[in-house]
């Protein structure tokens, strides 16, 4: 079951982490199409956030076609999101928590791993961009 | 809303009863204490032995004594314990915001509670009457004043009304003071003040009192259980005569102001003569009083007034708390 | 839609002193609003009259789209919780259940106890003797018992620790979700209402300086940064809540009026309670008559 969490401090408006976390959890393959999302009043109970904001949420990837309301049963997973197929993140996930260990194992704290992380990702864009 | 009266008050209700119930004991115990003396003394008298012990029997009393003040007191217990709290407890604790917030409306609120309460000060007060009625039954048998306070107040329509007002004086006081403390203080002056009133100043004018002129040497007392208010001894020139001090009186009158001639028969030498008594039919004695078969009107009366009083005080409290800002 | 909640012109008079003044306000149904104001400010003496507790001085007030009067229907559509949390201390969860049955036309025992039973509170035991979150919930759960159309709540949740405070909240948002409930809740901490809360109501000094929608004051309100020069033109255009000179910038949050015509500034987001902030401190202009949202008018 999709358990949500919503950072109350976070510049990400709620409804918008809802619909980032219903789209990774897809991604991550813990969402399968056909499968349930947690009805409002699951989600509100947990996060006691604002029903409207889960309602917008829901709203939001139905116009992305990831999901379907179906009047009196529920939100079902209908699409998706475009990107590698799932199984995909939890792959490269193992491979990076295999990096993270040997890094930390180096003498590395997190802050360094991250800067590390951006320059490698910026550097490797750029070589793209010129090949 | 009667479930949630019960159910808030419950505690109250059942001290109340077991306060009813421990008095109802101490009255059967000292009533039959009472009685069996009394029975003695009167069987003492018609047998010839004496009947002084009769007439004097219940004076100074300890008993009987703590029996009146505490009846007296009787009716302050419900107006402190239950009225003074009704509106002003909820009132510090808040949860008259509870209460107002249901779907019922403050109106039917205050009914209900105070309909409740009134009825318990009804019962409360009744019993007391019946009790007190009961063991005091061979007392009025002396025939001493029964419209004095020591037995006017503890038995007949009274006691009820006396408890309603309490009731009512200590729900008012609350509801106006909202805070118990204050309102308990206001209740218990406001109930001794208000019956020391009525009793002192009221009650010999309910009806007009009766006057009756007499012959000195004859003497006149009215029938049964009657109230004096006041009495003495018109001269000649009918006013009431001068009270000299210090000298013997014969007949009601100040020897000194009699002709010579009425001396023996003041010292109890045989009858007065023909002299004295012509200068005794110038006189006449009076007695202002509350005849005895006046007691029932007196007592409807008095419930009247307190039954009056309690209303009006309840129709304060109705007329403040609805319109009151919660 | 009629709102849940309309006020105009509504003003609370103790005495000679003005608790409430002048306050115009609208609260669409559905919305979870919070009353938002320092001390002092008139919170609790709008929910009163919201609640027909008390009686205004002047102006109108419409809730539930009647006026609030000591009436059996109107009673049974609001429920209201007082600060102090009131409920009869030695009488238990259970009997207030009883009570509550007896005293609302509709009632709800099952969903009450349900909830209760949920958060492991006890319903025998007096609720006096409940920690002072169990309280809370107790009143909150009785409250929506009643199955009411509108909430007010009077700083539910100032005395209770992180804990208490999102499960009471959870409960609330939970009785929201089932439907057909708007609530209006005050509080001074606005972190917490933001999360919860998609309206709000904001007074300051027995006045109101802001009512409406969170999403479209977010909207509207915007920091303007930039060198220290004339803002005449800006002034004149938008809203200037809130100015800050230093001798090389100034800082304004403005409520826009359509677009920023002057590149030398630039303009970013305001979070929600910089916005209350700016409203609530001492150089902020004094409030205007009936400021009301855009979005209100879509109602």
């Amino acid at each position: 079951m999709l358990s949500f969490r919503v950072d109350g401090h976070s510049v990400v408006p709620p409804y918008l982490q809802i619909v980032q976390q219903v789209r990774q959890a897809l991604r991550m393959g813990v969402l399968k199409l056909g499968d349930q999302l947690p009805t409002v009043r699951e989600v509100v109970s947990e996060t006691a956030i604002n029903p409207n904001t889960v309602l917008k949420a829901y709203r939001d990837l139905e116009r992305e076609g990831l999901v379907e309301a179906r009047a009196g049963h529920g939100t079902f997973v209908r699409g998706l999101p475009p990107g590698p197929p799932p199984g995909t993140h939890s792959r490269l996930g193992r491979s990076l928590a295999t990096w993270v260990r040997e890094a930390r194992a180096a003498g590395l704290d997190d802050e360094s791993m991250e800067a590390l992380l951006h320059t490698t990702m910026r550097a490797t864009a750029e070589e793209e961009e010129i090949a | 809303m009667t479930w949630l009266v019960w159910r808030q008050h419950r505690i109250q209700y059942i001290l109340g009863a077991a306060l009813l119930a421990a008095f109802a004991v101490v009255i059967v115990i000292a009533g039959d204490q009472v009685a069996a003396q009394f029975h003695h003394a009167a069987t003492t008298c018609a047998a010839g032995h004496g009947c002084e012990q009769l007439g004097g029997l219940f004076m100074g009393n300890k008993v009987v004594g703590f029996l009146v003040i505490a009846t007296l007191g009787a009716p302050l217990i419900v107006g402190l314990f239950w009225g003074a709290p009704l509106v002003a407890a909820e009132v510090e604790a808040g949860t008259t915001q509870f209460a107002w917030m249901q779907s019922v409306t403050r109106k039917r609120w205050l009914t209900v509670k105070i309909g409740w309460m009134m009825l318990a000060a009804t019962i409360w007060g009744a019993v007391i009457s019946i009790l007190v009625s009961w063991w005091s039954s061979p007392t009025n048998a002396e025939q001493l004043n029964q419209f004095d306070p020591g037995r006017f107040d503890l038995v007949g329509l009274v006691p009820v009304a006396y408890s309603l007002f309490a009731m009512a004086l200590g729900i008012v006081s609350g509801a106006l003071l909202r805070r118990t403390l204050p309102a308990l203080a206001v209740t218990l002056a406001g109930f001794v003040g208000v019956r020391a009133l009525v009793t002192l100043l009221l009650r010999p004018h309910y009806m007009s009192a009766v006057t009756t002129y007499y012959n000195v040497t004859r003497g006149f007392n009215p029938a049964g259980a009657f109230w004096s208010l006041s009495q003495g001894v018109l001269g000649p020139n009918g006013q009431p005569i001068a009270q000299i001090n210090n000298v013997p009186y014969f007949d009601g009158i100040p020897q000194t102001t009699l002709p010579a001639s009425c001396a023996s028969a003041a010292n109890g030498n045989g009858n007065p003569s023909g002299a004295c008594v012509q200068a005794l039919s110038h006189y006449r004695a009076f007695i202002t009083y509350q005849p005895a078969n006046r007691f029932w009107a007196f007592q409807g009366i008095e419930f009247g007034i307190f039954v009056v009083l309690a209303a009006a005080l309840i129709a304060v409290t109705a007329a403040v708390l609805l319109r009151r800002d919660a | 839609m009629t709102p849940a909640i309309t006020t105009t012109g509504l003003t609370k008079c103790y005495g000679k002193t003005a608790a409430l003044n002048d306050c115009t306000i609208t609260v669409p149904e559905g919305r979870i609003s919070a009353l938002i104001g320092p001390n002092g400010a008139g919170k609790t003496t709008l929910l009163k009259l919201l609640a027909g507790l008390s009686k205004p001085t002047a102006g109108q007030v419409t809730v539930n789209g009647s006026v609030p009067r000591q009436d059996p229907a109107f009673l049974a559509e609001i429920g209201y919780l007082a600060q102090e949390i009131p409920l009869y201390r030695r009488l238990s969860a259970e009997d207030h259940i009883r009570a509550g049955a007896h005293l609302n036309p509709r009632w709800d025992s099952a969903s009450v106890r349900e909830r209760l039973a949920a958060l492991n509170i006890p319903l025998d035991r007096p609720v006096g003797k409940l920690s002072g979150g169990q309280r809370a919930q107790v009143a909150l759960s009785l409250i929506l018992g009643k199955r009411p159309r509108l909430l007010l709540l009077d700083e539910p949740v100032a005395a209770l620790d992180p804990l208490a405070r999102r499960n009471f909240l959870g409960t609330l948002t939970d009785g929201v979700a089932v439907g057909g409930l708007t609530v209006m809740l005050s509080s001074h901490l606005v972190t917490d209402m933001e999360r919860v809360c998609d309206h709000i109501v904001m007074l300051s000094s027995s006045r109101v300086q802001l009512c409406g929608d969170i999403d479209d004051v977010l909207a509207e309100h915007k920091l303007l940064v930039g060198p220290r020069k004339d803002t005449t033109a800006i002034e004149r255009d938008h809203y200037v809540v809130q100015v800050t000179r230093t001798p090389r910038q100034t800082t304004m949050l403005v409520r826009l009026n359509g677009p920023v015509h002057d590149p030398a500034f630039q303009v970013s987001d305001v979070s929600l309670e910089d916005i209350v902030l700016a409203y609530m401190g001492e150089d902020a202009p004094p409030a205007r008559a009936a400021f009301t949202s855009v979005g209100d008018d879509q109602q």
